[in-house]
């Protein structure tokens, strides 16, 4: 059965776009249509499957002057084409470059829904930012290795359109193996069939280990950071001072949809408002305490009576509040700092204590 | 002590007028059943089914899934503790079904994580349960029973229906018999060989329904247990009971411990099974610290083990007791190999670990139990529920067991994941 052609749309710099060099990189973005540069190789490979049907084309700095809102113009010139799949690259070696392949990736693949699909070597900063959101084929540092490049770029995009089941995965997803097709893991994690129960690989390792002979750790552990605590606040009675929390406690509703278990977000709220109707959002601890006086878990109590004496110079009026159960460390971290950000940002909050649970 | 399974493999079951095994045909007396599982005043009524792989059937709220067995040279010691007399288990003869089940469900059930298992489609698939036949045991509850109550009760008919069957096959010839023998006072002093621990982690109070711990261990509960060495045998033979839910665990895991029989396959080979220390996960620091330094200490001071096997059950403050248990395995020369089950599907394995410790450095991933799937299968039968029954999914959705296509975590689907070790899946990043 002859299968319908699709559209593609591939995404250059100014280089590989043809436009020029170096001196073009401030160059906004242009379109042309078929492929171009690398895009010839690319057509060759995706033979009678797909064809490009343009090519858009930015400068690198351009580009990098905004990634998030050139994207989003970049978007709208590849949407027109309403694409079946979108390339972008590879970008090799290239910083700027591999950010704006990227970022163009996370806006197509988000808005459009389609297999996106770049090339870039693991040093990049495009890389580490952009993994999750696009397949990004792994490539030497070196332009020279193009055609190879171009060659995975499409055997992955063949495997994702597909949408051949993995049978390896328990849950039967669309996913290729990153092993298999030689792409960065986009951070997600699965369940996957083996060829020995938990229980033999368990002993095996642990054998050889005894033994002093190599063995493999299926989790090479983080090493988390030594954080030095601030000095002492000199004068406290002078000090607005935040609560925030990891305890779960929302207001009735949820409102910023927190979620109870490998929660992502965090909300700041009016404690007036809050503590009048609220809820708790969090599966792993008893919150029949919290629910019952939310002074428990922030203590707001305390914290009033401390200012009414003269002690603490104001109780902060928002709680910053999140859910801190199975959330994985990363964003745990990250969520710290634009908590802080925040706080920072009105230069009149002094402090802040955590409570947990 | 020394135990002997001989196990029966049964390839079909079918009602009779009497119960007894011929030919891998195992006949069960259904009304003698009832009978023996209405003798228990909790209970009001038991609707009690066989299910048959390739059957369209979805069975609903089950509470445990239970191996079919009985002492053979024993008096009233089934399941000591919770059937038969306390009395330590682990010894002796016992008689083993093999490729039969007893999945005991609760109708009446008011929590809202509750397990499900499919004997056709993708479930019956991934589930080692979907493949053999299964006695299906749902009782309903008796006018003025105590939730909680009622959950043991339900509990005991299904471990009541599994010494029945077991029982029933008397005579029948025995197809294997495995011996788990281990003398571990006078384990061979002189070898070469390290010896290796299990560090079993049995219970953690995160677990408790409404307030109340879950019997597991010869018909108690262990939330205040200290660090506990016991026989393997124990584990193996009945002294210790899947929960009141199923978390990635049942009796019939437990009565099949992976991490167990694998030890006892290499035992003599290239290592010495030590022995087995269990504990429970901890609610607050000191007691956490205090249970880490005990379990270390019988691990190196009591079963002098080189080397320990940290096994975990499901959840996240079972992950930090392991890790500090470990870490003074460790620091006591003890070599270490600890589980880890990554509980969100984002980020990468490393991002998953909780602990902080260089010593470490040999992690299994004990698969991730919180794991969503989709299963797009529907049902034509329902036991233990109906088609009405509400599907337990961590988003606010509403779902139903009669639904075309259910979103459900793994963990709540017996048999697909197993915190013994039995499953050959591992965690990958994708």
């Amino acid at each position: 059965m002859a299968q319908k052609k699709l559209k593609a749309v591939h995404y250059l710099n100014q280089f590989f776009g043809q436009v020029g060099g170096e001196e073009k990189a401030t160059t906004g973005f242009t379109v042309k249509e078929g492929p171009v540069g690398p895009g010839l190789a690319l057509q060759k490979e995706l033979g009678d499957r797909a064809e490009i049907v343009a090519t858009i084309i930015c400068g690198d700095d351009f580009f990098a002057g905004n990634p998030d809102q050139n994207a989003e113009e970049g978007l709208k010139l590849v949407s027109a084409y309403q694409p079946d799949i979108f390339f972008a690259g590879p970008a090799f070696a290239a910083g700027r470059y591999s950010v704006a392949c990227g970022a163009m990736c996370k806006a197509v693949g988000t808005e459009l829904g389609i297999p996106v699909i770049t090339g870039m070597h693991e040093e990049v900063p495009g890389m580490e930012l952009y993994r999750k959101y696009a397949f990004i084929c792994k490539t030497t540092n070196n332009a020279r290795n193009m055609p190879e490049a171009i060659r995975g770029m499409v055997r992955l995009a063949f495997r994702l359109l597909s949408g051949e089941k993995e049978m390896r995965i328990l849950a039967r997803e669309s996913l290729p193996k990153p092993e298999e097709y030689n792409y960065f893991s986009r951070n997600l994690l699965r369940n996957e069939y083996c060829d020995k129960t938990i229980a033999e690989r368990s002993v095996e390792k642990l054998v050889a280990k005894l033994q002093g002979k190599p063995f493999e750790s299926e989790v090479i552990p983080p090493r988390f950071e030594k954080v030095t605590p601030p000095a002492a606040i000199k004068d406290l009675s002078k000090c607005e001072i935040a609560l925030i929390s990891d305890g779960g406690l929302v207001p009735k509703g949820n409102p910023d949809g927190l979620a109870r278990r490998s929660n992502l977000k965090w909300g700041a709220y009016d404690i007036e408002s809050l503590f009048r109707e609220y809820e708790v959002t969090h599966a792993g601890y008893f919150n029949d305490h919290v629910l019952e006086r939310p002074d428990r878990l922030v203590p707001v109590d305390i914290m009033r009576e401390l200012a009414k004496d003269g002690k603490i110079g104001k109780l902060h009026r928002l709680f910053f509040s999140t859910s801190g159960c199975t959330t994985v460390s990363k964003r745990c971290g990250e969520m710290g700092e634009e908590m802080g950000a925040v706080m920072k940002k009105g230069g009149i909050i002094g402090a802040a204590i955590l409570t947990s649970t | 002590m020394k135990l002997e399974i001989e196990s029966i493999d049964i390839k079909d079951i079918k009602g009779g007028s009497k119960t007894y095994a011929k030919d891998g045909v195992l006949y069960i007396n259904l009304k003698e059943l009832e009978e023996l599982i209405l003798r228990d005043s909790r209970i009001k009524s038991v609707d009690i089914n066989l299910v048959y792989p390739g059957e369209k059937v979805r069975i609903l709220n089950i509470l445990d899934v239970i191996q079919p067995r009985c002492k053979i040279d024993k008096a009233d010691a089934d399941f000591p503790g919770f059937i038969g007399k306390v009395q330590t288990a682990g010894s002796g003869r016992t008689r083993s079904l093999r490729g039969v089940t007893v999945l005991v469900s609760n109708p009446c059930t008011n929590r809202k994580e509750n397990a499900l298992l499919d004997m056709a489609g993708p479930i019956a698939e991934m589930s080692p349960y979907g493949k053999m036949i299964n006695v299906s045991i749902a009782p309903t509850i008796g006018a003025g029973v105590e939730e909680r109550d009622f959950e043991n009760a339900v509990k005991n008919a299904g471990l009541k229906t599994a010494i029945y069957l077991a029982r029933g096959a008397e005579g029948h010839p025995v197809s294997e018999v495995e011996l788990y023998d281990l003398d571990i006072p006078n384990l061979d002093r002189k070898s070469n060989l390290p010896r290796v621990a299990c560090y079993y982690q049995l219970y953690s109070p995160q677990f408790d329904y409404l307030a109340i711990s879950d019997p597991c261990f010869y018909g108690t509960d262990v939330t205040h247990m200290m660090p506990t060495v016991i026989h393997p045998n124990e584990v193996l033979d009945g002294g210790l009971v899947g929960w009141l839910s199923i978390k990635a665990l049942d009796t019939y895991s437990i009565q099949n411990h992976g991490v167990i029989k694998e030890l006892y396959r290499h035992h003599g080979k290239d290592l010495i099974f030590a022995g087995v220390v269990c504990a429970v996960a901890n609610m607050e620091p000191v007691a956490r610290v205090r249970s880490a330094c005990m379990a270390a200490n019988l691990v190196k001071n009591v079963l002098g083990a080189d080397g320990v096997i940290l096994m975990k059950i499901t959840g996240g403050m079972p992950h930090i007791d392991l890790a500090f248990t470990g870490e003074e395995c460790e620091k006591l020369g003890v070599k270490t190999a600890i589980f880890t089950q990554p509980l969100t599907p984002f980020g990468t394995l490393a991002d998953t670990i909780l602990f902080n410790a260089e010593s470490l450095d040999l992690i299994i991933t004990s698969t991730a139990t919180f794991e969503r799937t989709k299963i797009p299968w529907k049902a034509e039968k329902f036991l233990g529920g109906n088609a009405k029954t509400r599907i337990f999914c961590p988003d606010p959705i509403d779902q139903y067991a009669g639904d075309s296509v259910i979103d459900i975590e793994e963990y709540l689907l017996p048999g697909v994941l197993d915190c013994t070790g039995n499953v050959k899946v591992i965690v990958k990043e994708y």
